[in-house]
């Protein structure tokens, strides 16, 4: 959290209200993409964020800087789309906390061939497979690298074991490579 | 030890690339319009609870000197004045068992009443937005 964020958070505590608009400049953005992810509706997505600010100025007296503010914003925001998909947390659970040691994650700019061939139409389709995964996949992976965030601080926002935060998002890639895979053999056959 | 990659791997990891690629890339959704100013609005019309208000205060300060007025005025009146209000009170009450059994019970509805009435404002706006 930047300095001039803490004192923005400390302003908007004591009721100042243009710091508190001025956080909500700040982070609207991230709080409704997560949302509109989640939900996959653009009214819903809005209304969601408004209300998700509205709720974090209300317990912003709470709000003790023990977390990122930001972090503290996205589990406000997820505990609003559990209340209006209540399956949603049952899914995530459903996922198990088996740990799943060493998740590696490539990094995209090693320089590899298939990385520099790749074409926007490969990654338009994998954008659209992502838009096509169940919810709680789709909120994992915004977490994750939407919005940034670590396996621990998801874990943490989410309220679940980490291994099942793991869990949760290698299975999610291993819908995305089924996609790729499909994609890959439909335009061989074409 | 020969470290080479096999076909099968070397595809593999070529698509976790392209997937890890895509992951990192996906763009953030464009805002359809500011929410900054509803949220402020809403934020600005449901004031923060306070836990006490100075009406409170002022309130709570009068009914206190009142039980007190009724409690010392109680004290310093003469045994046989208590007696008869006693006695008054008594009657007051056998007059209401016998005369008006339906006052008290239409009093408390007609109040219980209005008190929900006073809701129907709250709830069209709650409604509205």
């Amino acid at each position: 959290m930047s300095a001039a964020e803490q004192s923005l958070i400390l302003r908007a505590q004591k009721g100042d209200h243009d710091a508190f608009a001025l956080l909500v400049d700040e982070h609207q953005r991230y709080i409704y993409n997560l949302a509109l992810r989640v939900m996959k509706d653009e009214n819903e997505a809005l209304d969601l964020a408004q209300e998700t600010f509205v709720r974090a100025w209300t317990a912003l007296p709470n709000f003790k800087g023990q977390s990122q503010f930001r972090t503290w914003l996205y589990r406000i925001v997820t505990n609003l789309c559990y209340n209006r998909l209540p399956n949603l947390r049952r899914s995530l659970i459903d996922f198990g906390d088996d740990m799943m040691e060493n998740i590696s994650e490539t990094d995209p700019t090693f320089n590899n061939p298939a990385h520099e061939f790749e074409s926007n139409e490969t990654k338009a389709y994998l954008h659209q497979a992502i838009d096509g995964l169940d919810e709680n996949y789709r909120l994992l992976i915004t977490l994750r690298y939407q919005n940034e965030l670590s396996y621990e601080e998801i874990a943490s926002t989410l309220n679940l074991p980490l291994g099942t935060v793991k869990t949760g998002i290698f299975r999610a890639k291993a819908q995305l490579r089924k996609a790729l895979a499909i994609s890959e053999d439909s335009w061989i056959t074409a | 030890m020969d470290n080479r990659l096999t076909p099968q791997q070397e595809h593999m990891l070529q698509e976790n690339v392209i997937i890890e690629d895509a992951l990192k890339n996906y763009p953030l959704a464009p805002m359809p319009r500011s929410i900054t100013t509803n949220v402020m609005a809403r934020i600005q019309k449901d004031f923060r609870p306070v836990l006490i208000t100075w009406n409170d205060f002022a309130l709570s300060l009068v009914i206190v000197l009142c039980v007190g007025a009724l409690f010392f005025t109680v004290q310093s009146l003469p045994p046989i004045m208590l007696a008869k209000l006693r006695i008054q009170g008594i009657l007051l009450y056998q007059g209401f068992q016998m005369n008006a059994r339906w006052l008290v019970p239409t009093l408390l509805f007609g109040l219980a009443a209005f008190l929900s009435a006073l809701t129907i404002p709250f709830l069209q706006n709650q409604f509205k937005s």
